[in-house]
C-alpha cells in the first residue's frame, strides 16, 4: 500500500557547529520594500540574501538582487531636490552633483558586473566564525549604467599629494563619531588602475536603483568585493594620507597568503599579517537541478549554472557527476564582458538510478581555477571551493 | 443497532474507497500547516515630487532564550542592530562570544557598563554555544 506523504518540513532556525550544507542560508523570507521576498539574515542593519533560482538569469533582477548593510540608518527617503554627490578633499574645486547633472553632462556607460559580497558563502567555513551567515546567494550580477568616477575626479582636478579617495554614502549608525559604528567609509588608492573602470551607477538593469541597492547612484567597482560598491554614494573625497577607519585598518581584510588561508591557531599566535580585500575570486555554481526533484533514469536534462572571477573573463566551465573526479567542458552562454556572470550549461544523463554528486569548477582568462580545499580566515571571506550537488536518479520503470 | 451497523460499513467502505483511490492516484493529502506570516505587499500610493520614499523596514520579533542576563541584551545589544544578529549566527564558543562583546564596547563604543558587559557575555555563553544552544 502506498506510503501517506509525510508534511512538508521547513528549515532549521540554525546551522553549525558544522558547516551550512544548503546551498542558500536557512532563514525565513521577508518581503522588504521594493523587494520579493527574499531570505532574513538580520532586520536591523538589514542584510537579505537572493534565493537560488533567481541565478538561472544572467542578470539578477533588482527586486531580488541581495541586500547588505552595515549601520541601522538606512534612508528610508532620498529627496532629489536636496540630494547632491559631492567631490570635496584634496581637489582644486569642489563639485556638487545633482541626479540630473549625472544624467546629462556625461556620456553614460555601461558595464555588466557581479556584486559579490566578501562574506559570500561565510557559512561554509570550519570551524564556524562570525558574521553574516551567508550561503551563496550574497551576490548578483546586473548592468550599471552611469557616469565614468575618472570623469568626476578629473573635472575636479586631484591637487598634488593625493593618495586615495574614499567613498561615503547615506549609511550612518549610532556610534560616536570617527568609529566604524558612526559611518561606513571604504577608500581605494587613487593610483589603483580599477578606478578607471569604476561606474557611478544610478540604473541597474535599465531600472533606477531599490533603496536597498543604494538609491539614488552607488559606485560599481568592477571585479572588486561589494564592500567597495558604496551604496546611496554622497561624497567622494579626496585623501591625502591612507584611510585608517575602522572599515579600512580592521575589516574586511584578508591574512596575506595564498588565497587568504589561514588557520585560527595562527591567528592566535599573532602570525597573521592582513591586506584589505579587493577582487573576489573565480567560482562557479550550479542552479538547476538543484536536489530538490527525482530524476528519471534515462532522462535527458540540462545542467545550467553561471561562473564569474574578479580576475578576468571565465573562459572555462567543467561538470563532473562523479563528485569531480571526471570533467567535460561545459557550453558557455553569451558573453557580456569580462566582470559579468556567464552562463553555462551541459546536457546530463543518467543511465542508472542512484545519487550522483554533480560539481562545477570554473577557470578564468589569467588561469585560475577553483580549488577543491576549503579555506579559512577569521572574516569569513574568499570562499571559492568546487560547490557539489546531490542529485537522486530514480528508475523510470 | 442496525444504523450503527450501516454506519460503520459506510466507514469502512469509504476507507477502503480511500486507501484504493490514494493507492492508485497518489493525490489529495494535506497536512495542517502555519499560514506564515509573508503577506503580499500592497501597492504604494507614489506622487510625483522630489521624494523618493519607502516604506518602513520591518523588523518581527526576535525569539531570544530566557534567562539571566535578557534584559541587557534587549537594552544594550538593541541600541545598534536588532537581537536577530544574534540568533542569526552559528553556536559559537564562549571566548567568541565573549570577543565579540568586547568589540562592541571597544572598536564600536558601545559603552556598556562593566556588570552588564559581564552579565551579557554570559547569557550568550549559556545559550548560544554548541554546547548550549536549544533555539
Amino acid at each position: 500500500m502506498a506510503q501517506q506523504p509525510s508534511p512538508e518540513k521547513t528549515m532549521e532556525p540554525f546551522t553549525g557547529p558544522g558547516a551550512n550544507p544548503h546551498w542558500n542560508s536557512v532563514g525565513p523570507y521577508i518581503a522588504e520594500p521594493q523587494k520579493v521576498p527574499l531570505i532574513l539574515l538580520t532586520d536591523r542593519p538589514i542584510q537579505l540574501e537572493t534565493p537560488r533560482h533567481y541565478f538561472r538569469t544572467v542578470f539578477t533582477p533588482n527586486e531580488a538582487f541581495y541586500v547588505r548593510w552595515h549601520l541601522e540608518g538606512i534612508p528610508n527617503a532620498v529627496d532629489l531636490k536636496e540630494w547632491k554627490l559631492q567631490i570635496e578633499g584634496n581637489v582644486n574645486k569642489a563639485l556638487a552633483f545633482t541626479l540630473p547633472d549625472l544624467m546629462q553632462k556625461f556620456k553614460p556607460v555601461s558595464v555588466a558586473a557581479v556584486n559579490e559580497c566578501s562574506g559570500n558563502s561565510r557559512s561554509r567555513l570550519l570551524p564556524r566564525v562570525p558574521g553574516g551567515q551567508w550561503g551563496n546567494g550574497a551576490m548578483g550580477n546586473a548592468m550599471w549604467t552611469g557616469v565614468r568616477l575618472r570623469e568626476l575626479l578629473d573635472l575636479a582636478g586631484l591637487k598634488s599629494g593625493s593618495l586615495q579617495v574614499q567613498f561615503q554614502g547615506l549609511e550612518t549608525g549610532q556610534g560616536p563619531a570617527g568609529l566604524g559604528s558612526n559611518l561606513f567609509l571604504k577608500s581605494l588608492d587613487l593610483k589603483n588602475p580599477v578606478l578607471d573602470e569604476s561606474v557611478v551607477a544610478y540604473l541597474m538593469n535599465g531600472e533606477p536603483l531599490p533603496v536597498l541597492n543604494g538609491f539614488p547612484v552607488r559606485l560599481v567597482v568592477p571585479g572588486y568585493f561589494a564592500t567597495y560598491w558604496t551604496k546611496c554614494l554622497s561624497w567622494i573625497r579626496v585623501l591625502t594620507a591612507p584611510d585608517e577607519n575602522f572599515w579600512m585598518k580592521t575589516g574586511y581584510r584578508m591574512p596575506d597568503t595564498p588565497r587568504g588561508n589561514t588557520t585560527p591557531e595562527d591567528v592566535k599566535a599573532g602570525k597573521v599579517k592582513t591586506i584589505p580585500l579587493e577582487r573576489f575570486p573565480v567560482r562557479s555554481f550550479l542552479i538547476s537541478p538543484d536536489g530538490s526533484s527525482k530524476i528519471p533514469a534515462g532522462m535527458n536534462v540540462t545542467l545550467r549554472g553561471i561562473a564569474f572571477s574578479g580576475f578576468g573573463a571565465v573562459n572555462r566551465v567543467e561538470v563532473s557527476d562523479d563528485g569531480g573526479k571526471n570533467w567535460i567542458a561545459a557550453k558557455l552562454g553569451e558573453n557580456h564582458g569580462a566582470y559579468s556572470f556567464r552562463t553555462w550549461e551541459s546536457s546530463w544523463t543518467a543511465k542508472s538510478p542512484g545519487r550522483y554528486w554533480l560539481a562545477a569548477r570554473a577557470t578564468d582568462e589569467k588561469g585560475n581555477t577553483q580549488p577543491d580545499e576549503p579555506v579559512w580566515n577569521p572574516g569569513g571571506y574568499l570562499w571559492n571551493r568546487i560547490e557539489r550537488q546531490e542529485v537522486v536518479v530514480g528508475n523510470a520503470s | 443497532m442496525k444504523n450503527r451497523a450501516r454506519a460503520t460499513f459506510l466507514v469502512i467502505c469509504s476507507l477502503v474507497m480511500a486507501t484504493i483511490v490514494y493507492a492508485e492516484l497518489k493525490k489529495g493529502y494535506y497536512s495542517p500547516a502555519e499560514l506564515g506570516i509573508l503577506r503580499q505587499a500592497a501597492p504604494v500610493e507614489l506622487s510625483p515630487d522630489s521624494n523618493f520614499q519607502v516604506s518602513a523596514y520591518p523588523v518581527p520579533a526576535t525569539e531570544l532564550a530566557p534567562g539571566d542576563g535578557l534584559q541587557d541584551v534587549q537594552i544594550y545589544c538593541n541600541t545598534c542592530h536588532s537581537p536577530r544578529y544574534i540568533t542569526m549566527q552559528p553556536p559559537l564558543p564562549a571566548a567568541t562570544w565573549e570577543a565579540e562583546v568586547n568589540k562592541m564596547n571597544k572598536a564600536f563604543g558601545a559603552a556598556i557598563p562593566d556588570d552588564n558587559t559581564q552579565k551579557i557575555i554570559l547569557y550568550l555563553q549559556a545559550h548560544y554555544t554548541a554546547d548550549t544552544r536549544k533555539q
